[in-house]
């Protein structure tokens, strides 16, 4: 397998320039299935072939339950620099699943605890919570809701609260949850697929903006209402500066290049709507790069099955019968 | 007559929700309200001794509301479990987002 076992951890790399081209020049339902899919190839693969080195490391260590064959020169000779990529990967495993556990336990505890603030509200769809601070939360689970204060209802016009409620619905109906805790556990499992995290995270809010646009027939009115909850936000504690880093910026939106996603998400509401189309065409900036992840992820495929078929068979001739 | 109820430190007597509203309805008319309340279910009541103590019940939505500003002032990257509406302004952002605002409105114009 040589080399063909260390690839995917770098291949990550490779989805970096359509991270950042794809927030301005992919409808953002696209961008949003385009980088949770290749987020999640990606970090599969690098996980499988981290697993891979851990074998090939486990087995080195003495007292370890796997055959003694398998820490024969035949089997080393497999990884290049066995003995330090064997440990590092151990270690490097250890600390995936770890991180990744405690993601899925922290993100099924911020709901659980959510679900039971509501407890002893009447049931339905929406939970208005007399609250001075402004907020709005989309809460999935098996009765979706959608939880807003007053002072962010108290905020918005009419028309800017059925935007609101639109875009939280979007992220409701179309499970937005689900690509946020793909990209999350994805970024823990390899740390350079943390630009898609990022990314996806402003895709999902602009897809829910478009859809709200849609759901209204304005895109003005939810520009408006994202707006003016974010400068009242702003000024209350608990929401804080907790803005994602900015990045990316275009000719027509050089302005925004340092800007948070609110400002972008904005502009973006108040440029038109964008092209619906599925692929980008090859030759622009954000097909190349599209193409680029695409191929990187196919090479990272490619060379996971590659290294584990190649590491069944050698541990299988290993094995005494 | 809520107000009185939701100042009172514990479950309160018609008595003192009287003396709190200042005498200005009589005992028995105070008792009528708070039943009324209790009908739309706005208050709850406890037999205490001869009387009952009465409870304001419309604090369930607060109650709700403290324990939500809980469960997301506790988590510090809850932007990744829950989509928000809008997350935090970059300290550039707002100078940006008041001239956009500001072009949108003039567009309507």
């Amino acid at each position: 397998m040589g080399v063909f076992v260390f690839l995917p951890l770098v291949l990550p790399l490779t989805a970096w320039p359509v991270a950042r081209l794809a927030e301005q020049h992919l409808h953002p339902r696209t961008a949003t299935w385009l980088l949770s899919a290749a987020a999640g190839v990606l970090a599969l693969c690098s996980t499988l072939c981290l697993a891979l080195l851990v074998v090939v490391g486990t087995a080195q260590l003495p007292g370890n339950p796997l055959p003694d064959g398998w820490s024969d020169p035949e089997v080393r000779a497999a990884v290049p620099y066995d003995e330090v990529a064997g440990k590092a990967a151990i270690a490097a495993l250890i600390l995936v699943l770890g991180s990744c556990a405690r993601a899925v336990r922290r993100h099924r505890g911020v709901r659980v605890r959510a679900r039971r603030a509501l407890e002893g509200l009447p049931a339905g769809p929406v939970a208005v919570l007399p609250d001075g601070v402004a907020y709005a939360y989309a809460l999935p689970g098996r009765r979706p809701r959608i939880v807003v204060s007053s002072g962010m209802l108290g905020t918005l016009t009419a028309a800017e609260r059925r935007a609101l409620f639109a875009h939280e619905r979007s992220h409701l109906a179309r499970r937005h949850h689900r690509f946020l805790l793909a990209v999350q556990l994805a970024a823990r499992a390899n740390p350079f697929l943390r630009p898609l995290r990022t990314a996806v995270s402003y895709t999902t809010e602009r897809w829910a903006d478009e859809e709200a646009a849609q759901a209204v027939g304005s895109r003005r009115t939810v520009a408006l209402a994202i707006g003016r909850a974010a400068l009242v936000s702003a000024g209350t504690p608990g929401v804080g500066h907790a803005g994602l880093a900015g990045f990316g910026g275009s000719a027509g939106l050089a302005g925004f290049a340092t800007a948070g996603p609110v400002p972008r998400r904005v502009a973006a509401l108040l440029a038109p709507a964008p092209a619906g189309r599925v692929w980008p065409p090859v030759f622009t900036a954000v097909g190349l790069a599209a193409w680029g992840a695409a191929a990187g992820t196919a090479a990272s495929a490619l060379s996971s099955a590659n290294s584990a078929v190649t590491l069944f068979l050698i541990l299988h001739a290993a094995t005494p019968l | 007559m809520l107000a009185a109820l939701r100042a009172a430190p514990g479950p309160a007597s018609a008595a003192w929700v009287q003396e709190e509203l200042g005498c200005a309805l009589a005992y028995t008319t105070v008792v009528t309200i708070l039943t009324r309340l209790l009908a739309k279910g706005a208050v709850t009541r406890e037999r205490a001794g001869r009387s009952f103590v009465w409870t304001p019940t419309a604090d369930q939505a607060d109650l709700a509301a403290l324990r939500m500003r809980k469960v997301l002032d506790g988590e510090q990257d809850r932007q990744a479990v829950l989509a928000s509406f809008v997350t935090g302004l970059l300290p550039q952002d707002e100078r940006m987002l008041r001239e956009l605002l500001d072009q949108a409105g003039e567009a309507e114009e």
